[in-house]
């Protein structure tokens, strides 16, 4: 059971709407640092602007919660400034991706030793369900009524890509896995980024025929394939079902990694 | 030890209904006085984690305190302990 | 040795420990010469991927206690201005340098000018106030280096040194003294919250690590670090106390050089354009010209112009279309007549001496 000393008691219950997948990600990542052993006054979460970056704010330690898309830069200044910290970065895709697209790739190539947890709700939820550069073809948002036109991002693939250590997927049903995947991405020195799908029901879900909470979480369970599989349905030539995602480990590697702790 | 749900967290998602294995919880129907339908216990003292916790030293599943995105539900100890009656369907 | 060399080693002398970058003429000397020495001292340097980031990296390592820098010019600080805001708003204490050129937008790399002198004050959005230092010299490049940290340290706010082309790239004799003594922020009490200001307005500073749980963060927040972002109240007593904390030390934090007091045409100058004055009255030996150069322009010291109680007229000559003029014009009776140049050099003697016949 997560310690209920790492919650900021007076700040719950928190601004997420109702069953909204952020609150289950922040307790993966809480029982993420509770399996590292971390000190509340070493561990540092830095957050951008949305939803998923209101997260510090509910969590009892030094806490930045920095303008939108910046995240990773500030927690670079925190990391490389005191290396014996542990920083953790909660962020959106909007807030990875979009604006914050070039700190991302930077942040993956300097490789600096910090974990970040994208919780990817395929939208911009808390200026009410905009599209996002994560949007999948097709579906509705606020800003593509016609469905969504222009292709996604495959973020932890372009993490892959732009060099960090440890890179895995899951989503937020998948509780366990994740925060073992967190927890790992702790333990590897150097960038490790973990991307959560995570279900946003009252700006994606209601837009996209997955009116109900059990309903978005079904469909991102059902839609998510381990990676292994993925990779010998490939093999075999298995047609990948549509909107289907890989979960699971895709990269752990020992690249030159900045600000780990000598 | 004991599960209970938070009332004054609980905004009724019911996602705690969708992955405990033993369908303890169920969706409510009354509203409290928050105005949210929160999720009713059906038997908790059937709840690995009730009856395991204390006797293993951690968490047994604990899959609806990790899913629960308000940080409601929680165990807590029950004293003085008294032994339970427990029905375990297979 | 050269203006932007000076101010690194004013840095280094103040104790900064980190400085975030971004390549961009005429400051990346700056920059140069902080990635050969500041690993030596201790410190980190790192190459950011854009100015946005260097100014973040700059603010998250000033959260660790550390003291942080970046330097920059025109462009650079456009792209700075949105976490400026977020310093101001988050009390963050760092010095940001500006090595200004011509604009607007990319305009004069290789030429100076004044013409960022608003925008350190005024250039992101919302309310707030800065503080901004204005060398003249390539000693002055490090002393008032210094000096930007410890304001920036003492009223916990983005602190400004607003050079130029010129005196970043003038070469100069410098004396750099052994050691520089340093004032710190005030720590934060054990039972203060962690923005709850003193009497001076200023809250103690509590770095992570220290134990505080102190959630920072750029929405309106309370004396908590708790965001409060629709109350009207905390709101007012926030953004009131944030200009207020430098306002209302104006005396304290002026700099400021008065010649000829009992003048009737008065020079009011920052910056490099104070040495054609200096040139001027070296030339013309006259009691009658007097001369206010002002080494902190941002709180705006309008004290200051009282000091010529005989003053009949202001001339105020800028490398720019006339910014501080207006600031001026804001506090005196007097007529105030700008004198602009812009393009990239200094006004000539001649030019001044020729506006102080047409003003006299």
């Amino acid at each position: 059971m997560i310690a209920p000393d790492w919650f900021r008691d007076d700040r719950l219950p928190h601004i997420y709407c109702t069953g909204c997948g952020n609150g289950t990600i922040i307790n993966c990542t809480l029982a993420a640092v509770e399996e590292m052993g971390w000190k509340r006054d070493e561990t540092i979460f830095v957050s951008g602007i949305g939803c998923s970056s209101r997260a510090p704010g509910y969590i009892l330690t030094d806490s930045l919660h920095t303008t939108h898309g910046r995240a990773l830069a500030f927690a670079t200044g925190v990391k490389m400034a005191r290396p014996d910290f542990n920083v953790v970065v909660f962020t959106g895709d909007g807030d990875l991706a979009a604006i914050g697209g070039n700190h991302f790739i930077h942040a993956c190539r300097r490789n600096v030793d910090m974990t970040v947890v994208c919780m990817n709700n395929y939208i911009y939820g808390m200026t009410g369900g905009q599209g996002s550069p994560t949007t999948p073809p097709g579906a509705i948002s606020s800003t593509t009524p016609y469905g969504a036109s222009e292709p996604a991002f495959d973020l932890a693939e372009l993490a892959v890509a732009a060099g960090a250590n440890y890179v895995a997927r899951w989503t937020s049903y998948h509780v366990k896995e994740l925060t073992k995947a967190i927890a790992a991405g702790m333990q590897t020195p150097g960038l490790a980024f973990v991307e959560a799908r995570t279900q946003c029901p009252t700006n994606y879900g209601r837009h996209n025929k997955l009116r109900t909470v059990p309903a978005m979480v079904e469909h991102l369970r059902s839609h998510a394939i381990l990676v292994r599989k993925y990779e010998r349905m490939v093999a075999e030539g298995v047609p990948i079902p549509e909107g289907a995602f890989t979960v699971g480990e895709l990269v752990r590697r020992s690249r030159p990694a900045m600000g780990v702790q000598r | 030890m004991k599960l209970v749900i938070d009332e004054s967290r609980c905004k009724g998602c019911n996602l705690c209904v969708l992955v405990c294995p033993y369908k303890i919880f169920q969706e409510g129907t009354e509203l409290n006085s928050r105005g949210i339908v929160t999720p009713v216990l059906d038997r908790p003292e059937r709840c690995t984690n009730c009856r395991l916790q204390a006797l293993y030293g951690r968490m047994l599943c604990g899959v609806c305190h990790m899913i629960c995105p308000d940080q409601a539900i929680s165990w807590v100890e029950e004293r003085p302990f008294e032994p339970h009656k427990v029905e375990v369907e297979f | 040795m050269q203006g932007n060399a000076a101010c690194a080693e004013g840095a280094l002398a103040a104790g900064c420990k980190f400085f975030g970058g971004y390549p961009i003429t005429p400051s990346t000397e700056i920059a140069e010469t902080m990635a050969r020495k500041l690993p030596k001292a201790g410190g980190v340097f790192i190459s950011m991927e854009d100015e946005l980031a260097s100014i973040a990296a700059v603010i998250g390592a000033a959260w660790t206690g550390a003291r942080a820098m970046t330097a920059t010019s025109g462009p650079g600080f456009s792209l700075m201005m949105e976490n400026i805001g977020y310093a101001a708003m988050t009390e963050t204490p760092c010095v940001v340098v500006n090595i200004q050129r011509g604009g607007p937008s990319t305009g004069q790399p290789t030429r100076a000018a004044q013409g960022d002198m608003f925008q350190c004050r005024f250039g992101s959005h919302g309310d707030y106030s800065t503080i901004a230092l204005t060398p003249n010299s390539v000693q002055e490049m490090f002393d008032l280096t210094v000096k930007a940290f410890d304001l920036a340290d003492r009223f916990r706010v983005p602190t400004f040194l607003m050079s130029d082309e010129i005196v970043g790239h003038m070469r100069e004799r410098v004396t750099i003294p052994d050691t520089v003594e340093v004032e710190r922020s005030r720590p934060l009490a054990e039972e203060s919250l962690p923005f709850e200001a003193s009497a001076d307005g200023v809250p103690g500073f509590a770095p992570f690590g220290s134990g505080r749980a102190v959630h920072v963060t750029g929405l309106t927040h309370d004396e908590r670090g708790y965001p409060d972002t629709t109350d009207p109240a905390a709101h007012d007593r926030l953004v009131r106390r944030l200009v207020a904390k430098v306002e209302s030390a104006r005396r304290d934090i002026a700099d400021y050089e008065v010649t000829n007091p009992d003048a009737e045409t008065v020079f009011v100058t920052y910056g490099p354009p104070s040495r054609t004055v200096e040139q001027v009255m070296r030339d013309r030996p006259d009691d009658t010209i007097g001369h206010l150069r002002l080494r902190v322009v941002w709180p705006f010291p309008e004290f200051a112009l009282h000091e010529f109680p005989n003053a009949k007229v202001f001339l105020m000559p800028e490398l720019n279309m006339g910014q501080m003029v207006r600031e001026v014009e804001r506090h005196v009776d007097q007529p105030v007549v700008s004198l602009p140049k812009i393009g990239g050099e200094l006004h000539t003697p001649a030019e001044l001496v020729r506006a102080l016949e047409a003003h006299r």
